[in-house]
């Protein structure tokens, strides 16, 4: 079991590359055909999942009810990870949280975007002295958009939204991306700050690989790390084993080998 | 192989049309239905939107959510099963839809008619159950769990008002019963004829629809949606788009059943739209029943109608 | 004429009515005979053996095989090859079947008769017997296939007799063989006890809570056979002969007070084997807890028995019209309303106790007895459409049962348990046993494109047209049942949450799943194209007097409105083609993800939390209906039993404390007095 204190320092904390265009080609054949239909409609349908942690969650039901309706900009709260687009966490993350916020961002379905609301999601806030609490949440996972104010107006959360939209329609809301191709990174500030032995059910790594989303820096010294205690991740593949019929082949095999 | 031949031959001799229109029928129906529901889901979110006195989603809202859960780069799937299960779930539906009589394409559901109709549509809850199996949610058995109780409650009332319609008009063909409609005009609608079936097959409606008050079985804050807890990208998609054949079918059988079926598309349509917005603004003034009272209350209130309804028909 | 197998081929083949693309398969089994004819050892023994058969009556040849087929088990059945050889007699047990040619043909007697004190018993197969004695061999094939290989190397690793299995299953289908084939009274009765003993004998095999269910069907069967005597007797002594014939004169000659007790006596009387509410009670343990195979065979069709003597009685004999004038006293109820109302109560009541099981074992066998219901309720309407549809879901039925049982006893014998709660995610690991079970669960619950959506539909078509919409609403308020408890059951076995003890759990063995999958391409045949087992019917309907369906091959034809499969499953193909092209068609790569990645709110799943939900499914519904299981008929069971016990602890205690000489003396004089 490795100590907290021999997991390496994840280098110098790099800067979020919005706005970088993907170097990967998109996987979805359909998007490649209708890029920019594609992404118009990304960035007009938008599936919310608000972590709410921190007190920033009481400013959304405004934004969202009648008040502002961020429905008629085709913004909409979902519940599972697995249906939303945004995760949109409200205030400061505490360590325990951050494990949960960190397993549901990648449960989420890529193109995926994360908006920080509220001072603490960007550098701690009020909680800065705690040591309880991730400060920085770029840190651990790529940020799209920070709204920052203690507590932002839902104006401010619409006018950041409008701008993630406007990302989005325009190609530049790619920080998903950072996630898989600078792996390594975000999971050595993960492993300092839960231990060596943190592990997600979710591969990260070898969903990297099956969508052609590697980068030079997704695996490093800690995703070694990880997988020296990695649980096994594998799908369940169906398989049909009838007995009758594998026995057989294994002992046409061994008459291969015999002759 | 002459046998196989003559199979065929016999099966498209019972058929007045030739084969190739309504192989025309089969590729349109969907097409139209699904058009048509893309507008049913805006109309319930935009009722839903000016009750709550907001704007809602702009007009083509149902379109983008489809096009881009398509498009999510990754999907995450369960197995086989997850995805035949959506596979069922959309081909279903679509298949119900070509069985539904709309003006001028009649062919197909001359082979059908309203118990098979019926049970066609139980196919896409059939797949969406095994698909959500697959996930290993126990939310989602939950909701499937919830929702075939549902379906248990609602097919009482619904089971009624199909047998007092099919009385009613000596025939379980579709195509016939509109026939029948029509001849009169609105005084032999079956709305007219038979109020208090209709009354209560509308109630069955609200139900079949999966609205409020009866969307227990969906109960984002309790089971995470239920059925669709695991359900991303094209997974999701295709239940929207199995919404969309879901909202239309239901409309289209009232309409056809209760309101004389559509002399042409533009009067059918209306009369589809009209229907679905009942259940729709019901749904939205509402909060929702638990299960077992769901239950309850299908099997006393529509029932009690239906079972009054029929004891008029049948005299 | 020189018999060879050749000939006896293109007998068959010609009593089959074939099509004539089939001469090109005709041809190649041609071919492979004529190997086998021209070897040394055929030529001494086979040819005789094969001429002397020929020769035969062919009904006699059928019991003559049947008969064969018990006797080599009895001396065979120990040997390890037994199954393979029983498989093989059932198949000629089948071809001997067909060559007798009395469903499209005329009736044949059977030269085979015993004469008892004048009385003659002798064996007539016509469509009718022709029908059910196709579903019992075929059950029996599909059976012995089953048990041929791996089932049965278990079963003996499990210290029991091979030999009194097969031997079991022979007599089982011999009796049956005989009963369906009964042409008087007393082969009736001989034929219904043969039954009734060798179906105790398979249940009971293999003892503990098999051998309890068992012994309670024995002391149901008895009571049964009883009032199947009583009815008899009743024929007797006011038509003075027991041939079918006479009973016919002797029934319409008959007052209503006379057909009422003919009917209680007889109708009881096949109630019990048929497991009509309020005789049902025994069949879901006794077929449930019968060795796996054992359980298939029973479950596909031992309780048919029953509902073949109420064909021959109730609708063939007294007849519909007959069952319509016989009001109910005080009531608005004919008899006939009466036993259809039995029938949506049988639908009811044991579907929703299946509903409640948690045993895949126990939850089929409720099943078996709800679809029983059907059935009856098809034939109990008596129209053309109903009866046919009662009829056919017996053939229906018979696949759907024995491919579901098959599916369920191949995951216990992987997985060691019937237990619903302690299965799950065994799609990865069996995934052609979870297509059996899905086409099964899909016939059962009578969805589209499978055989069973055909028969229910023309039993609802059939109330629909005769106006009967309370027995209308109780048969699909039975169908939803069936698919809420269907669906437990697969949701249960196969999906959800694989558990880390079954991570090694292999695909069913060959034996084992060969009968599987060809039961369940029959199953979606005999939905795609009902018109054959619907031509056999409409021949089942001619020969008792009901009006006879108007089939086609796709299904039925009628102005107002009718039902054709082919259509119809051509329209959800289409379908499932236009979901697979907007799923697979358009959009991103899908990526299989471990079971463990899935969502809690947050929670970091584990292997060693079992994340499922499988117990008390249906919480919701439970809480309304819950209370009303209120275990009625056990009640009444048990007090009767209590009653029974009572009673016989009494005479016990007369014969042996009171002048126990002369109370046997006395019982013996009655004996003897009723005898003579």
């Amino acid at each position: 079991m490795t100590h907290i204190d021999q997991v390496p320092t994840p280098g110098a904390p790099l800067p979020v590359e919005i706005g970088v265009k993907a170097g990967a080609a998109r996987t979805n054949p359909f998007a490649r055909v209708f890029d920019e239909l594609v992404r118009f409609a990304q960035s007009r349908s938008l599936f919310m999942l608000h972590y709410c942690t921190g007190c920033g969650a009481v400013e959304l039901p405004p934004a969202m009810t009648s008040r502002f309706d961020m429905e008629r900009l085709g913004i909409q709260p979902m519940v599972s990870p697995r249906q939303a687009d945004i995760l949109l966490i409200t205030g400061y993350v505490s360590v325990k949280t951050l494990k949960r916020v960190i397993l549901t961002y990648e449960q989420m379905n890529s193109p995926k975007y994360v908006i920080g609301i509220c001072s603490c999601t960007v550098n701690g806030g009020m909680y800065w002295q705690s040591y309880a609490t991730a400060k920085k949440l770029n840190d651990y996972m790529p940020v799209d958009i920070y709204i920052a104010g203690c507590m932002p107006r839902p104006e401010a959360v619409i006018e950041g939204l409008r701008g993630l939209i406007e990302n989005i329609r325009t190609g530049r809301a790619d920080a998903w991306k950072d996630y898989y191709r600078r792996y390594d990174y975000y999971l050595g500030n993960q492993q300092r700050l839960f231990g060596a032995d943190w592990q997600t059910s979710t591969d990260v790594i070898a969903e990297a690989r099956h969508y052609d989303l590697f980068g030079p820096a997704t695996l490093g010294a800690h995703t070694a790390l990880l997988e020296q205690h990695q649980r096994p991740l594998e799908a369940l593949e169906m398989r049909i084993e009838i007995p009758e019929l594998m026995r057989r082949r294994s002992r046409s095999d061994q008459d291969g080998t015999a002759q | 192989m002459d046998w196989l031949s003559a199979m065929r031959l016999d099966a498209l001799a019972a058929v007045d049309f030739h084969w190739l229109g309504l192989v025309l029928e089969l590729m349109l129906m969907p097409l139209i239905a699904f058009v048509a529901g893309l507008g049913l889901v805006l109309m319930l979110r935009k009722i839903a939107a000016r009750l709550q006195r907001r704007v809602g989603p702009p007009l083509l809202q149902p379109l983008w959510d489809i096009i881009k859960l398509h498009a999510k780069e990754t999907q995450t799937s369960h197995g086989l099963i997850h995805e035949i299960g959506i596979v069922m779930a959309i081909g279903g539906y679509v298949a119900a839809v070509t069985l539904l009589p709309v003006p001028g394409m009649n062919g197909l559901a001359q082979q059908g008619g309203l118990i098979a109709l019926l049970y066609m549509t139980m196919i896409p809850s059939l797949g969406l159950a095994l698909g959500v199996g697959q996930c290993a949610n126990p939310n989602g058995s939950i909701g499937i769990s919830r929702a075939l109780t549902a379906m248990l409650a609602y097919d009482v009332p619904m089971v009624i008002v199909i047998f007092g319609v099919a009385f009613h008009f000596g025939s379980l063909n579709l195509v016939h019963m509109i026939a029948a409609q029509q001849a009169g005009g609105v005084a032999t609608w079956g709305m007219v004829q038979m109020p208090l079936l209709a009354l209560a097959g509308l109630f069955a409606l609200q139900g079949m629809l999966g609205k409020q008050p009866f969307e227990i079985y969906v109960a984002p804050a309790e089971i995470a949606t239920g059925p669709m807890v695991e359900m991303g990208g094209k997974f999701l998609g295709g239940l929207f788009v199995m919404q969309c054949f879901q909202l239309y079918t239901g409309g289209a059988l009232y309409v056809t059943l209760f309101l004389g079926g559509g002399e042409h598309w533009l009067t059918f349509l209306f009369k589809v739209f009209v229907v679905t917005a009942i259940p729709m603004t019901i749904a939205m003034v509402f909060p929702r029943y638990r299960t077992e009272d769901m239950v309850r209350l299908f099997w006393k209130w529509p029932t009690m109608i239906g079972l009054l309804g029929i004891a008029f028909v049948m005299n | 004429m020189a018999t060879s197998p050749t000939t006896v081929v293109d007998q068959l083949l010609a009593g089959l009515h074939l099509p004539d693309g089939f001469d090109a398969v005709a041809g190649v089994i041609r071919e492979s005979l004529a190997h086998v004819t021209n070897s040394a050892i055929w030529t001494r023994y086979g040819q005789q053996s094969l001429e002397w058969l020929i020769g035969m009556n062919p009904v006699d040849r059928l019991f003559m095989l049947s008969a064969l087929t018990l006797l080599l088990m009895l001396l065979l059945g120990r040997l390890r090859s037994a199954g393979v050889l029983a498989v093989l007699l059932y198949g000629a047990q089948f071809a001997a079947l067909l060559s007798t040619d009395t469903l499209f043909g005329a009736p044949v007697a059977a030269e085979v008769r015993i004469t008892v004190a004048d009385q003659s018993l002798h064996w007539s197969y016509d469509a009718l017997s022709w029908f059910f004695a196709m579903i019992t061999i075929g059950a029996a094939f599909v059976t012995a296939w089953y048990a041929a290989g791996s089932w049965m190397r278990r079963y003996r690793e499990a210290g029991q007799s091979a030999r009194a299995f097969h031997v079991a299953l022979a007599l089982n289908c011999f009796g049956m063989l005989l009963l369906v084939g009964s042409a008087d009274l007393l082969s009736l009765f001989l034929g219904w006890e043969l039954v009734s003993w060798a179906s105790f004998l398979l249940m009971a095999l293999v003892g503990g809570p098999g051998a309890q269910a068992a012994l309670k069907y024995l002391a149901y069967a008895i009571s049964g056979a009883m009032l199947l005597l009583g009815g008899i007797a009743l024929i007797y002594s006011i038509g003075g002969s027991f041939e079918y014939g006479a009973v016919v004169a002797a029934i319409r000659g008959m007052t209503d007070v006379q057909v009422w007790t003919l009917l209680l006596l007889l109708g009881g009387g096949f109630a019990v084997k048929l497991g009509l509410l309020p005789f049902h009670l025994w069949q879901a343990a006794a077929y449930a807890e019968a060795p796996g195979a054992g359980s298939v065979f029973l479950g596909a069709i031992s309780a048919r028995m029953g509902l073949f003597g109420i064909i021959v009685f109730i609708v063939g004999m007294i007849g519909v019209s007959r069952l319509m004038t016989l009001e109910i006293p005080y009531t608005f109820m004919s008899s006939r309303e009466l036993i259809a109302w039995i029938a949506a109560l049988t639908i009811i009541v044991p579907t929703y106790t299946a509903l409640q099981q948690h045993d895949a074992r126990y939850l089929l066998a409720w099943h078996g007895i709800g679809q029983g219901g059907y059935m009856l309720l098809g034939l109990m309407v008596g129209d053309a459409v109903g009866s046919a549809g009662g009829l056919l879901h017996c053939f229906n039925y018979a696949i759907t049962q024995a491919a579901l049982l098959m599916a369920v006893f191949a995951v216990v014998h992987r997985t060691g348990t019937a237990d619903l709660n302690q299965l799950g995610g065994l799609v990865t690991r069996m995934p052609l046993t979870f297509l059996v079970l899905l086409f099964g669960i899909i016939s059962l619950a009578g969805l589209p494109p499978m055989a069973g959506f055909v028969s229910k539909w023309m039993v609802y078509r059939s109330l629909i047209t005769e106006g009967m919409p309370l027995l209308f609403v109780a048969a699909v308020v039975g169908t939803l049942g069936t698919i809420l408890s269907v669906y437990k059951l697969i949701h249960n076995i196969f999906l959800g949450q694989l558990r880390v003890e079954h991570q090694g759990v292999a695909e069913a063995p060959l034996s084992m799943l060969i009968p599987m999958l060809g039961l369940s391409a029959l199953i979606f045949l005999a939905g795609f194209i009902p018109g054959p087992a619907l031509s056999w019917v409409a021949q089942v309907q001619g020969q008792l007097g009901l009006p006879v369906v108007p089939w086609v091959l796709g299904g039925i034809v009628d102005p107002r409105g009718g039902l054709d499969m082919i259509w119809l499953v051509g329209i959800l193909m289409a379908g499932f083609g236009v979901g697979a092209l907007v799923f697979y068609g358009f959009g991103g790569r899908s990526r299989r993800v471990h079971q463990l990645d899935n969502y809690a709110g947050g929670h970091f799943l584990t292997a060693d939390v079992h994340y499922q939900y499988s117990d008390n499914f249906y919480a919701g519904l439970m809480h309304l209906i819950g209370p009303w299981y209120r275990g009625a008929f056990r009640w009444l069971e048990r007090s009767l039993a209590a009653t029974l016990d009572l009673v016989s602890f009494g005479a016990e205690g007369l014969y042996r404390v009171a002048q126990p000489t002369l109370l046997m003396l006395a019982a013996a004089v009655a004996m003897l007095a009723w005898v003579f």
